[in-house]
C-alpha cells in the first residue's frame, strides 16, 4: 500500500521534472544493461530470456492492478495479450516494408514497432472495455467466470480465423524486439502501477477492495473505477503481448492459453495481491527458475527429455503451490507492502525531505 | 427560512412480505439537528439505506437538494451532498488514517472539459445526452493519465486534497494517527474516522448511524458538543441515529420515532418523550398499565 | 426435419450429462458460496476410475448388469471420497478467510487435478486419451428413416440414470431432515451452526454427494465421448457451472433447466454452424444472462445488509 508520504514529495524537485526524471533516468541504464548483456557468451539466450522475464514481469504487474489493487478476480490476462500480439503482429507484418522517409531504416522499423504496441495495446484496452462494463457491475465470481470465457472465445476465434492463420498462426513477424524496448516497457509499466497506487485513483482502488459498499457512499463511483483498472491493465497486457510477438518465431493461439492466465495469477499471488513490488520479485523469480531447473537438468542428465518432465511437472506443481501458498501465507510474499515504501525508514531522518 | 437539503416523501420498502419502512417522511434544512430513534429492526438503517441509495424505495419520492434521487447510485446521491456513517464500523481498514479520508476528498479536478459544460450538452437530451456521458467518461481517463503522467497540476490536487484531509482530521482529534493504518486504532477513534471521511466528501447533509455506540458516557457527551460544532462549522444539516433515548433528547430539535417500520412519532423532544406509543414501544404495551408512574414521570 | 430431432436427441443427452455436474455446483455453491473450480476435474477422476476398473473387470463382467453398475457405484464411492478430502484439507481452513482465498485455492486443485493427470509417472494416466471400455453394449433403439435419426440405448440409460440420481436428490434435499439442515446451512452458515446444525458435517456431506453425481457423470460422459483425457473435465465443468448460472446458482431444480438448455442449444449451434464454435457457446450463453438476469432464471435477487 502507497504510503501517504512517498510518492508526492519525493524528493525537493520541482513539479515539471518529477514527471518525467525517472524515464530519463532509466534510458540509459537499461541501455548499458543492453549493451553487456550481448556482449555475454551466450548473448542471444539471455536477451531471450530476459525478454522473457521483461513480458511476464509486465503482466503480472499490470494484472496486479486489478486482481490486487482493486481486489477483483480476473483470470483472462492471456486472453488480452493474446489481442495485443495478433493486432500488433497483423500490423508489422504487413508495414515490414513500409520506410518512413527522413530516417535511417533502423530508425524507421522501431517507430513502427512503437505504432504497432501501441495500436495492440489500446485494442487489448478497448477489449478490456467491453469485457469489463458488463462484468464489473456483478458479484466478483462472475468476473472470474467471464474472464476466463473471454480468454477462451478469443481463443476460438483466433483458431478459427485464416486471417489469424487458426491453429498455425502468425509466422514471419518481424523480429524488431530488442532487451531494451522490453525493459523500457517493463519500467514504464512498474513507473505506472506504482503512480497509480500512489494518487488518489489508487486509494479509491483499494478502497473498493476493503469495502466497496463504503467506497460507494463515499462518492467512488466504484463500477466505473473498477472498468478503469480493467482497461489500463489490459492496455499494458496487450503490450507484452505485441512485444512478445517480436521477438519470437511464430505467435498462436497455444501461447495464450488459460495456463499462461493461470501462471500470471500466481505471480500476483505469490507475490502479494496489490504489491508492485511483489509481482515483480515473483514474476521474475517464476520465470528463471524453471528455466534455471530445466538448463540445470539438461547439464546434467546430458538429453532434453528431462527438461520436458520439467515442464510438465512445473503444471500441477503450480497448481500445488497456489494451494498451499493459500493454507500458508495467503498474503503472499510482500502482502500488500512496496519496497519503496520500507527504503525510506533506512534513509536517516536528517536527510529526508520534510 | 434555510433551504431544503433532503426531502423525503411517503417512502415505503418492502423486501419481500416485509414491509420494512412505511410512509416515512422527513425533511432536512441547513442547520437541523434532527434524530431517528426505535428499538431495534425498526427500520432506523433501513431508512439510511434508501436515502442514500443503496436500496430503492417501493414507493415514495426521495429529494436530494432538490434533485429526485429515486433509484440512483449511491456515488451519485453522495456527489450531491449527502453523506453517512455506518452502524458496524466500515473503514477502510487496510488503508492509514488520512487515506480513508483522502478517498472521501475527491479532487476538484480541472478536467478536459468541465462540469458546467457537460450538463449544458447534457440539457440537450437524446442523443446528444449520451455523449454527455462519454465525454464524462474521457474527462475520467484523462485523469489517470495526468496521474500517470504526474503533471504539475496533478500533484498541486494532490497536495491540495491531502491539506483537506489533514484539516479534517485535525478537526476531529485525529492528527496524531493521520499515518496509522484505520483497523488499529481504538474504537471511539475509528468512529470519529468516520465522521471524517463523511465530511470530506463535502456534503450539505451528514447522516449519523449510531455514531455513540460502545462509547463511555464522557465520550458521549463530547461526541454530541462536537456534533453541534461540525453543524456549525460547515453548515450542515444532520440526522442522527441513537440508542441512547437521553442523549438523541438533548441534542436534537425535532425526533422521529420509527417501529415495525411505521413512523409513531415526530415532534420535538418533550412531545415525543411523553407520546404513549413510544413508551409502549419501548418497554412494552402491558408495562405502561402496570406501571402508571411511568407515564406521569415522562410528561414531566 | 430428421436433423432437428437428432440433435434435440443429442441436446437432450449432453444436456442431462452437464446437469449431473451442475448439481454439484449449484449444491456447493448453495452452501459455501464457493464456485468449485476442482469440481469438473472430479468428474474427470471418476472417469478415469471407471476406466481402470472397467479395464480390470474385462469384457464380460464389465458389460453385465451387475458389471455396470460395480463400476458406476466404486468411482462414485472414490470420488466422495476425493471431494471429501478436498473439502477437509483445503476448503475448510479457509472457510472464515476472505471468498478470494478459497477460489484462488479452488483453482490450484483444479490445475493440479488436470495437470497431474497429464503425467505418466505412477498410477498417473498421461496426456493421451484412452478408450473407454464398454460397460454398455451399444445398440441402437430406435431409428427413424434410414439412420436419419438415431437413438442409442446408452443415451436413454444416460438420460434414465441422471434423471434417477437428480430425482434422489430432490428428495433429499427437500424432503429430509439432512435437506433442511443443508438448506439451512446455505441461507447463513453461522446461525445454523448456532441452531445446532452440525454444519461441518453437513458441508462435507454435500461435498461427498456433489463428487458422486460428478463421478457418475463422468462415466456417462466417457461412454459418450468412447474416450477419457485429463482435460475433459476442464469444458464440462465450465460449461455445467454456466448452466448453474443460468438456472440461478444455488437453486438445484433450476440447475437441471439450466444444464438442459444450455445442452440443446449447444447441440443446434454447432449442428446449424461447425463444431469450433461449440465452446464458445457456453461462455456466449453466459454472458447473455449475466447481461441480462444475472440472478439467472430461477434465481432470486439477494439484497446485501448494510
Amino acid at each position: 500500500m502507497q504510503s501517504a508520504q512517498a510518492t508526492v514529495k519525493a524528493v525537493g524537485l520541482p513539479y515539471g521534472v518529477r514527471g518525467i526524471l525517472p524515464i530519463l533516468l532509466a534510458i540509459p541504464v537499461i541501455a548499458l544493461a543492453q549493451w553487456l548483456l550481448i556482449g555475454l557468451p551466450n548473448g542471444p539466450f539471455v536477451i531471450y530470456i530476459a525478454s522473457i522475464v521483461g513480458v511476464n514481469l509486465i503482466l503480472a504487474v499490470s494484472l496486479n492492478i486489478v486482481n490486487g489493487m482493486t481486489g477483483q478476480f480476473s483470470i483472462g490476462h492471456a486472453g488480452f495479450m493474446a489481442v495485443g500480439a495478433y493486432t500488433a503482429g497483423k500490423f508489422s507484418l504487413h508495414a515490414k516494408d513500409l520506410v518512413i522517409s527522413h530516417l535511417p531504416a533502423a530508425m524507421s522499423d522501431q517507430v513502427l514497432f512503437l505504432f504497432a504496441l501501441l495500436i495492440g495495446g489500446c485494442t487489448a484496452a478497448l477489449c478490456g472495455f467491453i469485457v469489463g462494463l458488463p462484468s464489473l457491475r456483478l458479484r466478483g465470481d462472475y468476473l472470474a467466470i467471464v474472464t476466463l470465457g473471454f480468454g477462451e472465445i478469443i481463443r476460438v476465434i483466433l483458431q478459427s480465423t485464416e486471417a489469424f492463420g487458426r491453429a498455425l498462426g502468425l509466422a514471419g513477424i518481424p523480429q524488431w524486439s530488442s532487451l531494451f524496448m522490453v525493459w523500457i516497457w517493463a519500467f514504464i509499466t512498474v513507473l505506472a502501477a506504482r503512480r497509480i497506487a500512489g494518487s488518489s485513483h489508487g486509494r479509491s482502488l483499494w478502497a473498493i477492495r476493503e469495502d466497496e459498499v463504503a467506497a460507494e457512499a463515499m462518492g467512488v463511483d466504484t463500477t466505473s473505477y473498477k472498468v478503469r483498472a480493467f482497461v489500463v491493465s489490459s492496455f499494458f497486457a496487450g503490450i507484452a503481448g505485441g512485444l512478445f510477438a517480436h521477438f519470437v518465431p511464430i505467435i498462436n493461439p497455444g501461447s495464450f492459453t488459460f495456463v499462461k492466465s493461470i501462471e500470471v495469477v500466481v505471480m500476483v499471488v505469490a507475490g502479494g495481491l496489490g504489491s508492485t513490488t511483489g509481482a515483480i520479485v515473483a514474476s521474475i523469480f517464476l520465470t528463471l527458475l524453471p528455466e534455471a531447473l530445466r538448463s540445470a537438468f539438461t547439464a546434467i542428465s546430458g538429453n532434453a527429455e528431462i527438461a520436458q518432465r520439467v515442464d510438465q511437472i512445473r503444471m500441477p506443481i503450480y497448481g500445488l503451490l497456489l494451494v498451499t501458498l493459500m493454507l500458508v501465507r495467503p498474503q503472499g510474499l510482500f502482502g500488500n507492502r512496496e519496497l519503496w515504501d520500507v527504503i525510506p525508514r533506512w534513509i536517516p531522518r536528517r536527510r529526508r525531505a520534510a | 427560512m434555510s433551504e431544503v437539503l433532503l426531502r423525503v416523501e411517503q417512502a415505503t420498502i418492502h423486501f419481500g412480505g416485509l414491509k420494512a419502512l412505511s410512509n416515512f417522511n422527513l425533511e432536512i434544512r441547513r442547520g437541523d439537528l434532527k434524530g431517528l430513534i426505535g428499538p431495534n429492526g425498526a427500520g432506523k438503517t433501513t431508512a439510511f439505506n434508501i436515502l442514500t441509495g443503496v436500496y430503492r424505495p417501493t414507493s415514495g419520492n426521495i429529494f436530494v437538494a432538490g434533485q429526485w434521487v429515486n433509484g440512483a447510485k449511491p456515488h451519485q446521491i453522495n456527489r450531491l451532498g449527502l453523506a453517512r456513517t455506518f452502524q458496524n464500523i466500515r473503514l477502510f481498514r487496510a488503508l492509514t488514517a488520512i487515506d480513508n479520508v483522502r478517498v472521501a476528498c475527491l479532487a476538484e479536478a480541472s478536467p478536459l472539459i468541465s462540469a458546467e459544460r457537460l450538463d449544458a450538452i447534457r440539457q440537450k437530451g437524446g442523443l446528444t445526452g449520451r455523449l454527455a456521458n462519454l465525454l464524462d467518461s474521457a474527462n475520467d481517463y484523462y485523469d489517470w493519465w495526468r496521474a500517470l503522467a504526474l503533471t504539475p497540476g496533478f500533484q498541486r490536487e494532490e497536495e491540495r486534497l491531502t491539506r483537506r484531509a489533514e484539516e479534517l482530521l485535525k478537526i476531529m482529534g485525529l492528527a496524531h494517527r493521520r499515518d496509522e493504518e484505520a483497523r488499529n486504532l481504538p474504537y471511539g477513534e475509528q468512529r470519529r474516522l468516520e465522521i471524517a471521511r463523511a465530511l470530506g466528501t463535502r456534503p450539505k447533509v451528514l447522516l449519523l448511524d449510531e455514531p455513540a455506540a460502545g462509547m463511555n458516557t464522557r465520550e458521549k457527551s463530547e461526541l454530541m458538543v462536537l456534533i453541534r460544532q461540525l453543524r456549525d462549522q460547515f453548515s450542515l444539516g444532520i440526522l442522527v441515529i441513537e440508542h441512547d433515548v437521553r442523549l438523541i433528547m438533548g441534542i436534537c430539535e425535532e425526533i422521529t420515532v420509527l417501529d415495525y417500520g411505521e413512523t409513531i412519532a415526530c415532534g420535538p423532544p418533550e412531545k415525543v418523550r411523553s407520546d404513549r406509543r413510544v413508551i409502549e414501544a419501548y418497554l412494552g404495551d402491558s408495562y405502561l398499565d402496570t406501571h402508571p408512574e411511568v407515564e406521569q414521570a415522562a410528561r414531566r | 426435419m430428421a436433423d432437428f430431432l437428432q440433435h434435440i436427441i443429442n441436446g437432450i443427452a449432453t444436456g442431462t450429462i452437464y446437469a449431473l455436474v451442475a448439481l454439484g455446483y449449484t449444491m456447493v455453491y448453495g452452501v459455501l458460496k464457493l464456485i468449485n473450480f476442482a469440481h469438473g476435474d472430479v468428474m474427470m477422476v471418476g472417469a478415469y476410475v471407471g476406466y481402470a476398473t472397467a479395464l480390470k473387470m474385462g469384457p464380460g463382467t464389465r458389460s453385465s448388469f451387475l458389471g455396470a453398475v460395480l463400476v458406476f457405484l466404486l468411482s462414485m464411492a472414490c470420488c466422495a471420497i476425493l471431494g471429501f478430502l478436498i473439502e477437509r484439507l483445503a476448503y475448510r481452513p479457509l472457510r472464515e478467510k476472505p471468498r478470494l482465498t478459497s477460489l484462488i485455492t479452488a483453482i490450484g486443485i483444479s490445475f493440479a487435478l488436470e495437470y497431474g493427470f497429464q503425467l505418466n509417472i505412477g498410477f498417473l494416466p498421461g496426456a493421451a486419451p484412452r478408450a473407454f471400455p464398454e460397460i454398455i453394449v451399444p445398440t441402437e433403439w430406435l431409428i427413424i428413416g434410414d439412420r436419419d435419426v438415431v437413438l442409442w440405448n446408452w443415451q436413454v440409460l444416460s438420460f434414465a440414470i441422471a434423471v434417477a440420481l437428480m430425482l434422489v436428490l430432490q428428495y433429499l434435499v427437500f424432503k429430509t431432515r439432512f435437506g433442511r439442515a443443508m438448506r439451512a446451512v446455505s441461507f447463513d452458515h453461522r446461525i445454523a451452526a448456532l441452531m445446532g446444525i452440525p454444519t461441518d458435517r453437513v458441508i462435507a456431506i454435500t461435498f461427498m454427494l456433489g463428487s458422486g453425481l460428478a463421478a457418475g457423470a463422468g462415466i456417462l460422459y466417457a461412454i459418450k465421448d468412447t474416450i477419457v483425457q485429463p482435460l475433459m473435465g476442464l469444458y464440462v465443468g465450465l460449461k455445467a457451472f454456466v448452466a448453474a448460472v443460468i438456472g440461478g446458482i444455488g437453486h438445484v431444480p433450476g440447475a437441471m433447466v439450466g444444464a438442459l438448455l444450455l445442452g440443446l442449444v449447444e447441440e443446434f449451434v454447432v449442428g446449424y454452424t461447425s463444431s469450433t464454435w461449440r465452446d464458445a457457446v457456453a461462455f456466449g450463453f453466459l454472458i447473455l444472462v449475466l447481461l441480462l438476469r444475472p440472478e439467472g432464471l430461477f434465481g432470486r435477487v439477494t439484497a446485501e445488509k448494510v
